[in-house]
């Protein structure tokens, strides 16, 4: 799809010259000198023998002595072979230009050492210098929602230096692009310029998904005469896509998803992370690596094949440290080229730690069903809980002369009130330290001791007692009547499992004195409307009370299915060590809103080149904060404080940015269909560069024609001689 | 001294060169560490038996009454016969002597040489006949001088050296079959000619004299540009001795025509000297009394 085309037609004329050498080899051959010579014969057998030879050598002569004159005669006029489509552009007078550099993540594609948005911003800059002095340019950067990079793409002037500067400090992106609109934003931008020649010059990596074949054509504005209507429909520029892919076919593999959820069978704290793994290419991909990675450590590696232009995932299963965890999965890198960027993803994930617990019990009975902490152990037990919860078990006269420090959470199961010393460790412990205290009833609970000896730990006052009319009789047993489901404790249950805990029986329960300024919560009641479950918080630290008992003496809930989930997450609650569920990620180019807690308020949040990222605080919430659009993929870390204090990073509020997967897709977009939508292939073409699109000298040709003709003088030269 | 070819082509009339070229040869002989028996001398000794009595000398006898011995008779006998090829190719020869006319002056300067010493010299110019001739001569004999060796007889042998014209076909062969139904018993067969011949009769016929017994010498004369063939431009190569012509770009051929001719000359001096003929090869432009000189003094040593 090449052209010859010459700087100086002119010295063509010098091909005439080639006649020189031929008119000089007839007049050889016409006017041989006569002699009569002695020694004929000699001459007669050498001329015969070297006849042939010699008329060979002869027009082998001729032929390069020709060659000689032709190819100087070429090389002067400077040949150049110049892509087709170089004429269109050319003929026009002076254009107004826009250059669009294309700054979208998928530009950052590698090719060998150089990425497609390199080569780009060559050719761009190339164009720049190849405008004519009386064509005014503009740059912009497309990428992200806006259209344009910064302020956007503005009239066309002849500020080349701006122009410049704008492309050497021009970086590309980890947004996606929108082609479609920039072009049509270049084009308005056109209309301000009074030269009559449009052009935009697009330098791109035509994937697809930035174009929309549906779209109207860009169109340049009329100019705005005052007077007349605004009837008269916009012209069209000529538009220039240079293709940085060269036509090739950009292969891709990406991660675009990630999702990290807790594995009971890799033990405590095992999770599993399941990576989406996506092949953008026309051939399967086998064997790709991926790996999961910690901080600097490696934890696991896996290999997955991903059919072409699909997805695979691919699981990988590693024990997690508690507290808030940033991890990266990863694509083994391919060398010779590809999108770097998309084959990494992060995720936070936030491990709960484990939990120590101390279960008082007290009934201790040798038969172990009878045991006042038979079920609760159950449920404690490392088998259910994960390994996450270890449990110990002390009579009450061994648990009042305990210690209570390294225990997370308490638990008086129908232990008699408590000794002085007892109740003021617990009450240091948890007030104090942040541990958490599970108080559950029994035959030897007296309310008015409890409340005399733990006092301001109890949520609400005990009162006295209450039995349903005859244990055993279903119809009189109480049931739970509200439960708060939002509630961490039973926020588990799902719709259809919520029946096992409706339906437990309780025959026996304590009354709770009534107490208006109370800071306690109720989160279930009994259908009598008498509380059945409170959260205290006393100091630091968390208290349940449970009204009835936590063994079959009072209530048959501990036999039930829902009991215990319950008490797990109770255990948790009151370790403050719930599983949270995972902050779901962003995505770059988003902007995210970040809810502060309770009385604090966002302070900053990092992003993950280290620095801060700017904050907008929306109306309604002073505390809140809104961050974006967000510009890098990776980890943001939030940092909250008191409104007037110093800030501390709160892991819970940490999220990922991850790319747009559709960035991922380099897939090309038809280019007939493309020349289509922009208006048909007299006003719109695909090149390979920009020198094309600007009819420039193309490849030049002349200094291959001049080896040639010096090849040619060496080869005479040798032939004559001999 | 040494006669210089070119010298030697402005001295006129071919008695003078062939005179300077003589005395040129006596000079060199003169001087020559190879030095024999002058012909002239002859020695008379006493006479012992077993000496042939066909050489006593009766007169010798008569005078002194004692019985004595002619040593060197025999030698005195000598019979020469120059062979000079006129065809067209020995005139060849551009700015100074042709082949013939160097021929003719080595010719000259033996013909006196030879008479001088009392033997006797004959010619034969090989060629075509001469035009309007009313010798009745065979095919190849232009002209023929029996032998005798008065001064007078050479002065006629110059005269007809002289008059010889370089024209025609190399009919060597046929000069060379009447040369030795002419040199009768043994003698001394002197050839000049370039032997540049179409029909490569004259080396048998060379073969055939010496294989008659007669002692032949061919001095085979040829130009310095037939060696070296110093031609640039394009020429047209006419034959000389009939309607041949060859138009050829010399520095093209060059190098085939030096191996040609090395390999003519090469085989012409091998062959012939295979069959006990000798050879020597010259230049026009190397001096002839030098020439003659070398091959004198190698024929004394032999």
């Amino acid at each position: 799809m090449e052209r010859l085309a010459f700087a100086h037609p002119a010295y063509l004329w010098g091909l005439l010259a080639v006649a020189l050498p031929i008119l000089v080899h007839l007049f050889n051959q016409r006017r041989p000198r006569p002699l009569s010579f002695g020694a004929i014969e000699f001459v007669l057998r050498s001329q015969r023998q070297k006849a042939r030879r010699l008329r060979l050598r002869q027009i082998i002569l001729l032929a390069l002595r020709c060659l000689l004159i032709a190819a100087v005669a070429l090389a002067l006029s400077r040949p150049s072979l110049k892509p087709r489509g170089a004429v269109a552009a050319q003929s026009t007078g002076p254009q107004a230009t826009a250059l669009v550099l294309d700054a979208s993540l998928s530009m950052r594609y590698r090719l060998g050492a150089s990425t497609l948005f390199d080569r780009s911003r060559r050719e761009a800059l190339a164009a720049l210098d190849r405008l004519g002095p009386d064509e005014p340019a503009s740059v912009g950067l497309c990428a992200g929602p806006a259209g344009f990079v910064g302020v956007g793409i503005g009239t066309p002037s002849f500020d080349r230096a701006a122009a410049r500067r704008l492309l050497q400090s021009a970086q590309p992106t980890f947004l996606g692009s929108d082609m479609t609109g920039c072009l049509a934003s270049a084009a308005r931008a056109l209309g301000e310029s009074p030269v009559a020649g449009k052009r935009i010059i697009a330098f791109t990596d035509l994937a697809a998904h930035s174009i929309r074949l549906d779209a109207p054509p860009p169109l340049v504005p009329p100019p705005s005469a005052p007077g007349k209507s605004s009837s008269q429909t916009g012209i069209r520029p000529t538009v220039v896509l240079v293709d940085a892919a060269q036509g090739r076919e950009l292969p891709n593999a990406a991660i675009i998803g990630t999702a990290v959820r807790p594995s009971a069978s890799l033990g405590p704290r095992g999770y599993e992370v399941v990576a989406t793994v996506a092949n953008y290419s026309a051939q399967a991909a086998s064997g790709l690596q991926v790996s999961l990675h910690i901080g600097q450590q490696t934890l696991a590696k896996g290999f997955v094949d991903v059919p072409a232009r699909g997805t695979a995932k691919k699981t990988l299963g590693a024990v997690l440290p508690a507290g808030v965890i940033m991890g990266r999965v990863d694509l083994a890198r391919e060398e010779a080229q590809g999108l770097d960027e998309d084959d990494g993803q992060d995720f936070v994930v936030h491990v709960p730690r484990d939990v120590k617990a101390l279960i008082v019990d007290g009934s201790p009975s040798s038969l172990r069903s009878r045991d006042e902490a038979f079920f609760v152990e159950a449920a404690l037990s490392p088998a259910r809980s994960g390994g996450r919860i270890s449990a110990q078990t002390l009579d009450a006269d061994a648990a009042a002369n305990a210690s209570l420090d390294g225990f997370d959470v308490i638990l008086l199961l129908n232990v008699p009130a408590p000794q002085r010393a007892f109740a003021e460790r617990l009450r240091n412990a948890v007030a104090h330290r942040g541990a958490g205290l599970f108080i559950a009833l029994g035959d030897h609970v007296d309310p008015d001791a409890y409340n005399d000896a733990l006092g301001d730990l109890l949520p609400r006052s005990l009162h006295l007692l209450k039995s349903s009319i005859e244990q055993g009789s279903e119809e009189h047993a109480a049931r739970f009547g509200v439960i708060e489901w939002t509630h961490p404790l039973f926020r588990i249950f799902g719709a259809a499992e919520r029946e096992s805990l409706e339906s437990a029986r309780t025959f026996r329960y304590a009354l709770l004195k009534p107490d208006p300024g109370s800071q306690a919560h109720t989160i279930a009641s009994y259908d009598d409307g008498a509380p059945a479950l409170l959260e205290g918080r006393p100091g630091a630290g968390r208290v349940l009370l449970y009204t009835s008992s936590a063994s079959r003496g009072w209530t048959d809930w501990p036999i039930r299915s829902s009991f215990l989930p319950v008490l797990q997450q109770a255990v948790s609650f009151l370790a403050a060590a719930l599983e949270e569920k995972s902050p779901s990620p962003a995505q770059v180019g988003d902007e995210r809103a970040i809810a502060a807690p309770q009385g604090l308020a966002v302070a900053a949040v990092v992003g993950p080149d280290g620095k801060p990222v700017a904050l907008r605080r929306e109306k309604q919430s002073e505390t809140d904060a809104v961050v974006g659009p967000l510009q890098l993929p990776g980890l943001y870390r939030t940092q909250v404080g008191p409104l007037k204090g110093t800030p501390h990073e709160d892991g819970s509020l940490a999220f990922v940015a991850t790319l747009d997967p559709r960035e991922s897709d380099l897939r090309r977009v038809d280019e007939s269909e493309l020349k289509a939508q922009l208006g048909g292939a007299g006003s719109a073409q695909v090149a390979a560069s920009s020198e094309a699109a600007q009819g420039a000298h193309g490849t030049p040709l002349w200094s291959g024609l001049l080896l040639l003709g010096a090849l040619a003088l060496l080869g005479e030269g040798t032939l004559t001689r001999k | 001294m040494t006669l210089d070819p070119a010298l030697l082509a402005r001295l006129g009339p071919l008695q003078i060169r062939a005179r300077k070229v003589m005395e040129g040869v006596l000079t060199g002989l003169h001087k020559s560490p190879h030095h024999g028996q002058s012909v002239e001398f002859s020695e008379h000794k006493e006479y012992a038996p077993g000496d042939e009595i066909k050489h006593i000398d009766w007169r010798a006898f008569a005078k002194l009454d004692k019985y004595y011995v002619k040593r060197f008779e025999m030698e005195t006998n000598l019979r020469a016969l120059l062979v000079v090829d006129a065809s067209g190719s020995m005139a060849y020869g551009r700015g100074g002597l042709s082949k013939l006319q160097y021929a003719a002056i080595c010719a000259g300067a033996l013909a006196y040489l030879l008479s001088r010493q009392g033997d006797q010299v004959g010619l034969l110019v090989a060629g075509d006949a001469e035009p309007g001739s009313s010798e009745r001569l065979p095919e190849g004999v232009r002209s023929f001088v029996p032998f005798a060796s008065s001064p007078t007889h050479v002065q006629e042998l110059l005269q007809r050296l002289d008059s010889a014209q370089g024209r025609g076909a190399t009919l060597l062969s046929a000069a060379l079959d009447y040369a030795a139904e002419k040199a009768g018993r043994r003698a001394l067969v002197v050839v000049l000619s370039d032997l540049f011949d179409a029909s490569e009769r004259s080396v048998p016929a060379l073969k055939m004299l010496r294989s008659r017994r007669h002692d032949v010498l061919l001095l085979q004369t040829l130009d310095r540009e037939e060696l070296d063939f110093p031609f640039d431009d394009p020429t047209r190569f006419l034959s000389m001795e009939d309607e041949r012509q060859i138009e050829a770009q010399p520095r093209q051929i060059r190098e085939s025509y030096l191996s040609e001719m090395r390999r003519f000359l090469e085989s012409t001096r091998r062959e012939l000297a295979r069959a006990d003929v000798e050879v020597e090869q010259i230049p026009t432009d190397s001096p002839p009394d030098r020439v003659l000189i070398k091959l004198l003094a190698r024929r004394e040593a032999a």
